[in-house]
């Protein structure tokens, strides 16, 4: 009887989580679909999106990794004044971070005379939308990965030192391998992030214009129901690299359970 | 050669040891938990600086804080360090760990051939998960052994695995060592470990080495209390000036004046230990626990036992020379009030 009742109840609320995607499903017609995204230039934002959004994951690869593994590692002096700025960007909702993003690197600031020399902009470019989208998803894969770095055993990194390897070569073979599969997930989560961003988007990269954007001037121009097709591109684009990621840990996780 | 003279700072207290490990030679660092044992082997390996020390293996400075200033770095060491924790790497198969190390470049019969010897030859394609405790300390031991390391350090590193695994990788180790003629340090808290490995056994306490010598030599001839007290001795009766170290297992049932202190105390408890009884004697003012083939007579009865051959202590706690036999200053017969 407490199983039965344990069941119906998480069934519920998963039900109640799935309520959304389960209401688009059963909104969406397929004449609605072909006839939105078959227009001329229907997909134009879907490219934007996920050129944008795989520009987003290499920085946030490249530039938050290292951090990650510095905050996981205590490297750093003062680790919770640096915790404490990774939080502020996740704590700020989008819109704001938008608004001071102008403040920034817009068009009257040292970084935009800088990049205005540079023949560049960081205003409704597709550089401004990649600032806003790296903003709206850095937090995540920081958080993230550094979660999973600070899973790896720093015993095992001092082993694989004694044993001959240079901290680099320690990095390669031990500490990477180990924290792959959370920073696979967290590179997900931050890709799904970059993919749906808006608050930020909206403020300082109105154009060119990606799918969350497009969703959103659709449904102001001609309404909710050819809306809902973009919606489901931005679920189709956006969802199967985390899937994939959490298929990719659980397999890793088994295989190291032997 | 492993040759080792450091200073390492710890909170409560600074950590100072000299010694020399010859080729093929096995010491035994013993002695309570925090006195500094993994502390001298992490400055051996590198991965913590001595304030002051020098370290040379083989004949290459490793550490030296005196000018020229040097500190090699644990991945060109060659410490080979085997820990409690075998720290197999998860994500790798048996044979993958085995083959870590840059300078292993095994042949498929030399890899084999190791296995069988450490006696895990079906497990080379499994991943360490499934192995149990003492298939995984096989493991990482093989993995240093193919590193060829110049010298290794064992920290710990059977504790938790059960008493006949533990004498099974006692000598496996020791006979490993031999073989491959490299200096070997055991740290442990457990005497029976140290003594079943080591040639020589020193003995650190609070960061200070107390005494060095012969396994059966640092138990049969204490250098202070301390020592005494660290290695077993479980009772210290009053004798003339002097006092009388006891150990539980040096102590035999009867009056043998010829052979040690004869004491006559009353047994306060009894209990099985081992194949035989663990017996509590009080001796005067002095509480006295001796191992006895036999159980004794009901507690609160009176008896006679020899401790053999004891050790004396001064008031100072250093050992204090043996009375003469039929002096006068040696009382043979202690007597329980």
């Amino acid at each position: 009887m407490s199983t039965f009742v344990s069941v119906a109840g998480t069934g519920i609320i998963w039900l109640a989580l799935l309520g959304p995607v389960i209401a688009l499903l059963s909104h969406l017609s397929w004449n609605a679909i072909t006839k939105s995204l078959t227009a001329p230039g229907a997909l134009d934002p879907l490219v934007i999106s996920v050129e944008s959004g795989l520009v987003t994951l290499g920085v946030l690869f490249v530039i938050c990794t290292p951090l990650a593994w510095m905050l996981a590692r205590g490297k750093l002096p003062f680790p919770r004044v640096w915790e404490t700025g990774v939080l502020c960007s996740l704590l700020l909702p989008p819109l704001v971070i938008g608004l001071l993003l102008v403040f920034m690197v817009g068009p009257y600031t040292p970084i935009g005379s800088l990049l205005a020399d540079l023949h560049q902009s960081a205003t409704n470019t597709f550089l401004a939308l990649v600032i806003a989208e790296v903003y709206e998803s850095a937090p995540y894969y920081v958080l993230g990965a550094q979660s999973a770095f600070a899973s790896v055993e720093p015993r095992l990194e001092q082993q694989a030192g004694l044993l001959g390897d240079r901290p680099r070569r320690v990095f390669r073979r031990v500490t990477l391998p180990l924290a792959a599969p959370g920073l696979a997930m967290s590179l997900s989560i931050a890709w799904a992030r970059a993919m749906g961003a808006f608050g930020a988007v909206i403020i300082i990269a109105y154009n060119p214009m990606g799918i969350p954007l497009q969703i959103y001037t659709t449904l102001q121009e001609t309404g909710l129901a050819s809306a809902l097709p973009y919606a489901l591109v931005l679920l189709v684009v956006a969802l199967p690299l985390p899937l994939a990621a959490y298929i990719w840990s659980a397999r890793a996780g088994r295989r190291r359970r032997g | 050669m492993l040759d080792a003279d450091v200073e390492v700072d710890r909170r409560e207290f600074t950590v100072r040891a000299a010694f020399q490990v010859a080729p093929g030679e096995r010491l035994a660092l013993f002695g309570p938990s925090g006195a500094g044992k993994t502390t001298l082997l992490e400055v051996i390996a590198g991965l913590v600086p001595p304030r002051r020390g020098h370290i040379e293996l083989g004949g290459r400075v490793l550490t030296s804080t005196a000018p020229p200033v040097r500190a090699v770095p644990p991945w060109q060491r060659r410490v080979g360090l085997l820990r409690q924790n075998p720290d197999l790497f998860p994500h790798l198969s048996v044979r993958d760990n085995l083959c870590y190390a840059p300078s292993a470049s095994p042949s498929a019969a030399e890899l084999s051939s190791l296995a069988s010897l450490l006696g895990i030859e079906p497990l080379l394609a499994a991943m360490p998960a499934r192995l149990s405790g003492g298939q995984a300390h096989r493991v990482a031991l093989g993995r240093l052994l193919l590193a060829h390391c110049d010298t290794l350090l064992l920290d710990e590193p059977y504790t938790g695995l059960d008493a006949s695994l533990r004498r099974t990788l006692t000598h496996l180790v020791a006979s490993l060592v031999a073989e491959r003629s490299v200096p070997a340090i055991l740290v442990t808290h457990e005497l029976t470990d140290a003594q079943a490995f080591a040639d020589r056994l020193a003995v650190l306490d609070r960061g200070a080495v107390l005494q060095v010598g012969a396994p059966d030599e640092i138990v049969l001839r204490p250098a202070s209390r301390r020592v005494a007290e660290l290695v077993g001795y479980l009772g210290f009766v009053p004798s003339g000036q002097t006092v009388a170290g006891v150990h539980p297992e040096r102590v035999i049932p009867g009056a043998f004046g010829d052979r040690g202190l004869v004491l006559t105390g009353t047994v306060t408890a009894c209990r099985p230990a081992g194949a035989g009884w663990e017996a509590d004697l009080s001796v005067g003012d002095a509480a006295v626990t001796c191992r006895l083939p036999d159980k004794p007579s009901a507690s609160g009865g009176d008896i006679v036992v020899t401790v053999l051959d004891p050790p004396y202590f001064g008031s100072d706690g250093t050992v204090s020379s043996v009375p003469a036999k039929d002096g006068e200053a040696r009382p043979e017969q202690v007597r329980g009030l």
